[in-house]
């Protein structure tokens, strides 16, 4: 199942009996049919130990099950939204970017330290991602949220991407992704110029990067 | 890009149409028309724009004005020349009645002929437009259209035409059963958000906004206590 775009901040998703979706609470604009709504205690798939490792990573995002038959549209606070479609491979994505999911796609959590030890922790404090990342793997859609329109980026093996780390939102496929400074004498006399972080993602896949510096 | 900014003369300003997505532009021909205090961003030509109350509209107020609770908020544009309508950056479009009715939250309404009526809807907050004639509204994010049966986050809502039955809608069925008293009793796993809707049924059509948060109303009556606008005191 697929999200449609209705416009640039709002997105139609069509449910059917016994195939459920999962979206962050409040997020639904109106329904149509007989669709439930139910707060996900576990605010999202698997077990219980799922969902403590969620609550302790910081990325237990409150969400909702929806199910039954008809069409709900959904949108939140005026971000923009990017649908991405996902073939198998994983989406790392900030728990609180996310506006809905297919039920389908698998869900976990990454302790960004496995990227690249120490820098990769410090790479989550300077994006703003904290030590902790949501990933979703598997075949299905996920709408996520933005500030500002999205722009997707390809990463092939011969070009990576820098990305300033207030701008990433979300990126999938075989990517590597570390924190690359460039600090020099000027930004410690407070005359830098204000792009002393950057990721860089290499490897190849997509990385998505919203208009805007202002995080959600 | 392909081309620079388009930069836009009395002459080459539209009709009565938008100018880009989050500006309209109203051509006043010694007509009138009813707009919304502070949306008014600029204007070529010699337009006055007197608040409601002022003696010689009362005429007008009277035949098209409807409702008290909201006087204060509007003005009377009228003269020659062009006038630029915009607000909070909203996204802003025209829409033209004829012979109908449309019910729109009172915030969203930015503009309307005087050949419209504004009545204060039965439903607070909203007024309603009847009669033939070209409104302006703002939304946040473009307006989607959608045909009851529907049900419709309050926030959402932006409006609606014809649909003669707008209700309220509760939907708890999570808190049933043992479990869902588990849940009622202690919090646990919180509400989805999603208990209360609009409900509409019959022929019409809905107009919805993309976004739930609805931007704060701010007071557009005095000069507003901003950096750089000169004439207030700190």
């Amino acid at each position: 199942m697929a999200f449609r775009e209705l416009n640039s901040k709002m997105v139609e998703a069509t449910i059917t009996p016994g195939q459920r979706l999962f979206s962050q609470r409040g997020a639904m604009l109106a329904y149509r049919g007989e669709v439930s709504f139910t707060p996900s205690i576990q605010g999202g798939q698997g077990g219980l130990g799922s969902m403590i490792g969620r609550r302790v990573a910081g990325e237990a995002t409150p969400l909702m099950t929806v199910e039954g038959s008809g069409t709900v549209l959904f949108g939140h606070g005026g971000h923009h939204i990017q649908v991405i479609n996902l073939a198998g491979d994983t989406l790392y994505v900030e728990a609180d970017r996310l506006l809905a999911f297919d039920g389908s796609l698998r869900q976990g959590t990454m302790f960004m330290g496995s990227q690249g030890g120490v820098m990769g922790i410090v790479r989550g404090q300077v994006s703003g991602q904290g030590l902790f990342t949501t990933t979703l793997e598997g075949h299905g859609a996920v709408a996520v949220m933005a500030h500002g329109g999205v722009i997707e980026v390809p990463i092939t093996p011969q070009r990576p991407v820098h990305v300033d780390p207030q701008a990433y939102v979300a990126h999938h496929g075989d990517v590597r992704n570390k924190l690359s400074t460039a600090i020099g004498w000027r930004d410690m006399v407070g005359r830098g110029s204000g792009e002393a972080f950057q990721l860089e993602l290499s490897g190849s896949g997509t990385v998505f990067v919203q208009a805007s510096e202002e995080k959600l | 890009m392909t081309h620079g900014p388009v930069i836009y003369d009395p002459t080459t300003l539209p009709v009565d149409d938008n100018v880009n997505a989050y500006t309209f532009c109203v051509d006043l021909d010694g007509s009138q028309w009813f707009l919304q205090k502070g949306k008014m961003i600029a204007f070529y030509g010699a337009i006055e724009f007197n608040g409601i109350g002022h003696g010689p509209l009362d005429n007008l107020v009277r035949s098209s004005f409807h409702s008290p609770l909201h006087a204060s908020d509007w003005v009377v544009a009228q003269g020659k020349g062009k006038m630029l309508l915009a607000d909070r950056a909203f996204d802003v479009n025209s829409f033209d009645l004829d012979e109908g009715n449309l019910t729109i939250r009172s915030g969203n309404l930015l503009a309307f002929q005087p050949s419209l009526r504004l009545k204060q809807s039965i439903v607070p907050g909203f007024v309603t437009l009847i009669g033939t004639g070209k409104f302006v509204a703002a939304s946040n994010g473009e307006v989607v259209f959608m045909e009851p049966p529907i049900r419709v986050d309050p926030q959402a809502l932006v409006g609606w035409a014809d649909c003669p039955s707008p209700c309220h809608h509760y939907d708890h069925g999570y808190l049933r059963g043992f479990l869902g008293g588990v849940r009622g009793l202690t919090g646990l796993g919180g509400t989805s958000g999603e208990e209360h809707q609009f409900e509409f049924v019959g022929a019409g059509t809905v107009l919805l906004q993309s976004s739930e948060a609805l931007l704060d109303e701010r007071a557009t009556g005095a000069v507003p206590r901003q950096d750089g606008v000169p004439g207030q005191a700190r």
